[in-house]
């Protein structure tokens, strides 16, 4: 969103093109290494950073372009929401960058912005703002936001934290919905609200992608991904595993789950029978020795 | 040495010069200024519509804190001795303590808020992106209006107690004082909200560091008094080097322009100005050197 004046795309390159990325964590946050140190010499060259450090994504490239729609799956802690948080532009990468052409409407966490002691309508207002958006195109939306947020006309005007975390959550997409953004990032959260008002969801991003707008989505709900997405992309360990179509991605996906839950399966049964060829060798010595611990106990907490 | 220098100029090459960094950076925040006026309206209207005498308790407390200091440090521990005769007619001590002590409430309350600056704006901040110096920059603007909020109380005092306008004190003290104060309190800001994401003790460590700053600003006595007293020189050059010092006694120079004992002496004047674009250069750069690791953190 920081991209001043230039929000036009130029026709025909990526819409988001991201090189190399990679950021890494400190696993253990180095209390001990002193200020001066770190003032000095910033992250750069941390000392003990060697072994420490983790990279929950690193070395991946990809390009959107116009109007795609780009699903991301993988396992959790693989860096899906990282890698958003990078096109978003709310995370550095420590390694390559990101370039994006346009503004982003980040569906990140719905309720961000959102003041408890201001009322529902104070809070359209400034968290509007906030995503650039003048207070002219929001009165005339207001009404539209409310509507769709499914909020009585009485709480409008009621302090923000007087409401149910539902109806937070529905004004908080209503509102980023109506920002017409070129790019919309989505992270989890179609799973917001009732039944009925996830269907609105649905037609309100399909309604945006119609407008050939970019999108890309985080989710686990294998529906939702087929629904939406023309493309996908696979995160295995923190690295771009495949890049395809969504069908693909998603098979792949769950060909490795499988893999795993079968590896688990045998690791567990191997566990199991080593736990009972266990218990059987040791049996006789464990079964004279039981008894008499557990006479001694009850008299030891009576006293 | 020559490593430093060349990973200076590896640095400069891999990313832009300092200065066209440092100026596209004022560029953005320029830009999303709008956001900025957004936070404070948003964080003054959460402040004074929680309850129906908003404005008039936040100016109850100063005033009655006066009082109590008026008659602790006026009346029993004789503060007034440092006060020249002549100034007695001008609004005298009461007048001299509730111009340093409203300007210091919005200090004080911007440095206890400053370490949160970052923190509470978690969400908004690893949502969108924005510069983000603009949250602390909002935790200072807002400060700056209650100070402007806090100025009818004193003409108030000023005109009840016959206090006097002059060129020199308007002019010249007022701009500088407050110019000085939020500069100074802006870097403040910049360094503590970002190293408190890192280090959350800092925040206790501001509140103690606060009140030990209060005493040693001179807001309850003449700062002459401990000029005079009977201390080793070089402890009295310290006195002085605080930059709080000198921009407190600006505060009250502006109503006392003509006193010499009541004005900053070349010491703490220099220490102030010096003292307060340093704060602002360390805050900033601190603030950008952390930025990467505050959004992992946040």
């Amino acid at each position: 969103m920081a991209q001043p004046s230039t929000y036009e795309t130029d026709g025909a390159g990526p819409v988001i093109e991201a090189k190399g990325l990679g950021v890494k964590f400190a696993v253990n946050r180095r209390r001990k290494r002193s200020l001066r140190e770190m003032f000095i010499h910033g992250n750069k060259r941390d000392p003990n950073a060697e072994g420490d450090e983790f990279w929950p994504l690193r070395d991946v490239s990809f390009e959107i372009g116009k109007g795609d729609c780009v699903g991301i799956v993988g396992k959790n802690g693989t860096g899906k929401s990282t890698l958003l948080k990078m096109i978003a532009g709310v995370l550095i990468p420590d390694e390559g960058n990101v370039s994006v052409h346009g503004k982003v409407a980040p569906l990140l966490e719905l309720r961000a912005g959102f003041n408890d002691n201001l009322t529902g309508r104070e809070n359209v207002y400034l968290v509007g703002s906030l995503h650039g958006m003048s207070e002219k195109q929001i009165d005339e939306r207001f009404d539209d936001i409310v509507d769709f947020a499914e909020i009585k006309s009485k709480f409008i005007d009621t302090p923000v934290r007087h409401y149910s975390s539902g109806m937070k959550v529905r004004l908080g997409f209503a509102l980023i919905s109506q920002l017409e953004h070129p790019i919309m990032l989505v992270d989890e959260v179609l799973a917001v609200g009732d039944k009925a008002f996830k269907l609105k969801c649905y037609a309100a991003i399909d309604r945006m992608l119609a407008n050939e707008r970019t999108m890309v989505l985080v989710s686990h709900s294998e529906k939702d991904l087929r629904r939406f997405c023309n493309r996908g992309l696979y995160i295995r360990n923190g690295s771009l595993a495949l890049d395809t179509d969504i069908d693909s991605a998603l098979a792949a996906y769950n060909k490795d789950t499988k893999a795993e839950v079968e590896e688990r399966k045998k690791r567990d049964e191997a566990k199991k029978k080593r736990a009972e060829q266990k218990t059987e060798d040791g049996k006789k010595p464990e079964d004279g020795g039981e008894p008499g611990r557990k006479k001694d106990d009850p008299s030891g907490g009576g006293q | 040495m020559h490593a430093a220098v060349r990973r200076i100029a590896f640095r400069a090459k891999r990313t832009q010069p300092l200065e066209v960094a440092v100026a596209s950076r004022a560029l953005a925040v320029w830009e999303h200024r709008k956001v900025v006026g957004l936070l404070v309206r948003r964080d003054l209207k959460v402040k004074y519509q929680q309850s129906v005498l908003g404005y008039a308790w936040t100016m109850l407390e100063p005033l009655a804190l006066t009082m109590v200091y008026f008659f602790v440090f006026g009346m029993i521990l004789q503060a007034t001795r440092g006060m020249p005769e002549e100034a007695m007619a001008q609004g005298g001590f009461l007048l001299f303590l509730v111009a340093g002590i409203l300007p210091w409430n919005s200090f004080g309350s911007m440095l206890s808020e400053a370490p949160r600056a970052m923190i509470t704006h978690g969400k908004l901040i690893t949502t969108m992106k924005v510069p983000r110096e603009i949250f602390p920059m909002a935790t200072v603007g807002t400060k700056f209006i209650e100070y402007l909020l806090t100025l009818p109380v004193l003409l108030v005092f000023v005109v009840v107690l016959g206090g006097s306008f002059s060129v020199m004190g308007l002019l010249v003290w007022l701009p500088a004082a407050v110019l000085l104060q939020f500069a100074f309190g802006l870097g403040m800001t910049l360094f503590l909200s970002s190293v408190n994401v890192m280090f959350r003790d800092v925040e206790r460590m501001v509140r103690i560091i606060t009140r030990l700053l209060f005493y040693g600003s001179a807001i309850l006595y003449p700062a002459v008094m401990v000029l005079q007293a009977g201390i080793p020189g070089w402890l009295k050059t310290v006195y002085q080097l605080n930059p709080l010092l000198g921009i407190f006694e600006m505060h009250r120079a502006v109503w006392f322009a003509d006193f010499a004992e009541l004005t900053p002496t070349a010491i703490a004047l220099w220490s102030s100005v010096v003292g307060s674009f340093l704060m602002l250069v360390i805050g900033y750069w601190t603030f950008r050197r952390l930025e990467m690791s505050v959004l992992k953190e946040l």
